[in-house]
């Protein structure tokens, strides 16, 4: 029999697992926004919107201090952070569009360097992912291989039901575990009938045909025509489930500094910059096509996973409407 | 229909006006482009989404024929005339679609000696007006999802373009929002304007959208990406985003023409035209300057005058 688990049993879950000591996120109100933010009560979690920025920034921060160095008298001190204060983590309340970022970053962050910072917080890390019963037309993320009830990267999947409440489904031991020690916010019913989901704007793409393309296409004349108004700006990159470009910084003094690892975009004009001055994406379209190419070629070469979930925010945020689903149905069609 | 329904409907802006706007854009661009007075055309085409629009440069007169002027038609085009942007245009005189906000960054950028007057035609718009950070985006452009700027605009009507498309519709007399926040920040006590400049600053995460769009952050080196010595903190924390956004604003104080496409494109919502306009308004008390639509050699903040006030200095 399905388990199920009403709204205020959900909030009641959020509440019990802060006062577990976790660090518990989710969707919340956050200004003129709604963000991923820390959870004080489960009366704060907004199910109706999807965050500005992606989940990604758990475990992949905006921006986080990898080192600290001091000299003294001629000896530099290196002071480690120290990984094992990482709190343990729920992200409730995620969309398929975030939930399975993860899932497919874990690949890269833990490829030939294991990155301790993000495989740290992974490893602490639960995600309650639920269906997405909203979309608009930016949203593609049927169009990329997910769905509105993808289950890709959560621990335990929600689905909403008719009649209010939500479906729940342990997809992994985590997930198990989490259900099992709240068992009494969860119930059993005969039946649970899931609500419907609304259908998005774009086919299917065939995603083996897009990279076909693109590995005959480096040189082509699509990229100055789709891209020459892009402003190189990080905006897509940054609020993007998927990106993971990171730039490391020392910060502070040459005595006493730290060093700190963020977010970087392939959309800046210094991304590839060399110390010589020489530029190999010395134009703003060969930037652009790197996002595309590193989406849904080069990641795909290396892991064998498309980098986007179809969530849409670059479509909505784009100063200049550079519109990525529309861009893949071009390739799509050639 | 409740009365503020009612109030809303009366104050939309009808969308045969947008239609018209854009057959006299097709029928300019195609005639210039036809007869080669221009190697280019840099207009608004639309997007795939209903009611989105993007900034286009064109250069073949079947494409001019699908130029579109709508309340989605958001951007400063004059962006793409600056040498940030290099590569972009072909060589040649080039024509721009313009509304009258954005002729004060031609003007500043002409002023500036970025571009030249005769290498440019510019097509002006007499702009209703545009959407602001609405979602929505509704076929008629009403109180809701007017942009701010366009609630308190003075230059429907663009000043020193080389043509006026378009006939102005009835005008809304929109709520002046901005001005409204902007004093309510000024009478805040320091301590307060302070908090809330620091919560906004704290969500920045430095995608540069705001300079980026700027048509005046054509800096070759901004001081923002200096790491030897680092000038400005590079990573996205408080402090260095504070220090960004301070020395954005004061950059840009007498040479912002007030487009507002810094705060427009904010994927974390900062109102950042407050501090242009603030800074604005220190400019017109200390100076009596305001960033026209006149091209001026130079605004008070770039050159020394010897009855200069400088009582600032202790």
């Amino acid at each position: 029999m399905p388990q199920i688990i009403t709204e205020e049993n959900l909030r009641k879950l959020v509440d019990l697992l802060v006062k577990e000591k976790k660090l518990v996120v989710g969707p919340k109100k956050s200004g003129s926004m709604v963000l991923y933010e820390p959870l004080g009560t489960g009366s704060e979690l907004n199910l109706d919107t999807l965050p500005r920025r992606s989940s990604k920034e758990l475990y992949f921060p905006v921006c986080e201090e990898i080192l600290r160095f001091r000299k003294e008298g001629g000896v530099v001190q290196v002071d480690d952070v120290d990984r094992s204060r990482f709190p343990e983590t729920v992200l409730i309340g995620a969309p398929p569009c975030d939930a399975a970022s993860p899932s497919i970053l874990d690949a890269v962050f833990s490829w030939d360097y294991h990155d301790e910072f993000y495989l740290e917080r992974r490893k602490k890390g639960t995600i309650i992912g639920i269906a997405c019963t909203k979309c608009d037309d930016a949203c593609f993320c049927s169009a990329v291989g997910l769905a509105p009830d993808a289950q890709q990267g959560s621990d335990l999947f929600l689905t909403p039901l008719k009649g209010g409440g939500f479906s729940c489904s342990a997809v992994t031991e985590k997930g198990e575990k989490l259900v099992a020690a709240h068992a009494p916010l969860f119930s059993e019913a005969a039946s649970a009938e899931p609500v419907e989901f609304p259908a998005q704007g774009m086919e299917k793409l065939d995603l083996v045909m897009i990279k076909q393309w693109l590995s005959g296409h480096f040189e082509d004349p699509l990229w100055e025509s789709i891209s020459d108004i892009c402003i190189g700006c990080g905006a897509c990159a940054f609020i993007c489930p998927a990106c993971h470009c990171f730039d490391i910084n020392d910060e502070g003094s040459p005595d006493n500094g730290v060093r700190r690892k963020h977010w970087d975009a392939c959309g800046f004009s210094k991304f590839t910059n060399h110390a010589s001055g020489h530029n190999p994406r010395d134009v703003q379209n060969k930037r652009y096509r790197n996002r595309i190419m590193h989406k849904f070629k080069y990641y795909d070469d290396k892991f064998g996973k498309t980098l986007c979930t179809g969530c849409g925010r670059c479509v909505r945020a784009c100063p200049v409407g550079i519109d990525i689903a529309e861009i893949l149905n071009t390739i799509n069609g050639k | 229909m409740n009365s503020k329904a009612e109030k809303i409907k009366a104050a939309s802006i009808d969308p045969a006006y947008y239609q018209a706007v854009t057959d006299s854009i097709r029928l300019a661009a195609v005639k210039l482009l036809e007869a080669g007075s221009v190697s280019a055309v840099i207009g608004y085409l639309p997007g795939r989404r209903t009611g989105t629009a993007s900034p286009a440069v064109v250069t073949d007169p079947e494409q001019a024929a699908k130029l579109i002027f709508s309340p989605a038609c958001v951007n400063n085009l004059s962006l793409y005339l600056t040498k940030a942007k290099k590569g972009v245009l072909k060589k040649g005189r080039i024509a721009i679609v313009a509304k009258g906000c954005d002729m004060r960054a031609l003007a500043g950028l002409i002023g500036e000696s970025q571009i030249k007057r005769d290498d440019l035609v510019i097509i002006g718009v007499a702009c209703a007006g545009v959407y602001g950070r609405c979602s929505d985006r509704p076929a008629r452009l009403d109180e809701e999802s007017i942009a701010r700027k366009c609630r308190e605009c003075s230059v429907h009507l663009p000043e020193g373009a080389d043509l006026v498309l378009g006939t102005l519709p009835e005008l809304p007399e929109p709520d002046p929002s901005e001005a409204r926040e902007l004093a309510r920040i000024e009478a805040m006590t320091a301590a307060e304007r302070w908090a809330f400049w620091k919560e906004h600053f704290s969500r920045c995460i430095r995608c540069l959208a705001c300079r980026q769009v700027c048509p005046f952050c054509y800096c070759e080196q901004c001081l923002c990406d200096k790491n030897r010595p680092q000038a400005v903190e590079q990573s996205p924390r408080p402090a260095g985003n504070t220090a960004w956004h301070l020395v954005r604003a004061m950059h840009l104080a007498g040479r912002c023409g007030g487009c507002a496409e810094c705060e427009r494109v904010c994927p974390m919502d900062i109102p950042l035209n407050l501090l242009n306009r603030r800074m604005a308004k220190e400019l017109k008390e200390l100076y009596d300057y305001e960033a026209g639509l006149v091209p001026q050699e130079k605004g008070p903040l770039n050159q020394y005058k010897e009855d200069d006030d400088q009582s600032f200095i202790k």
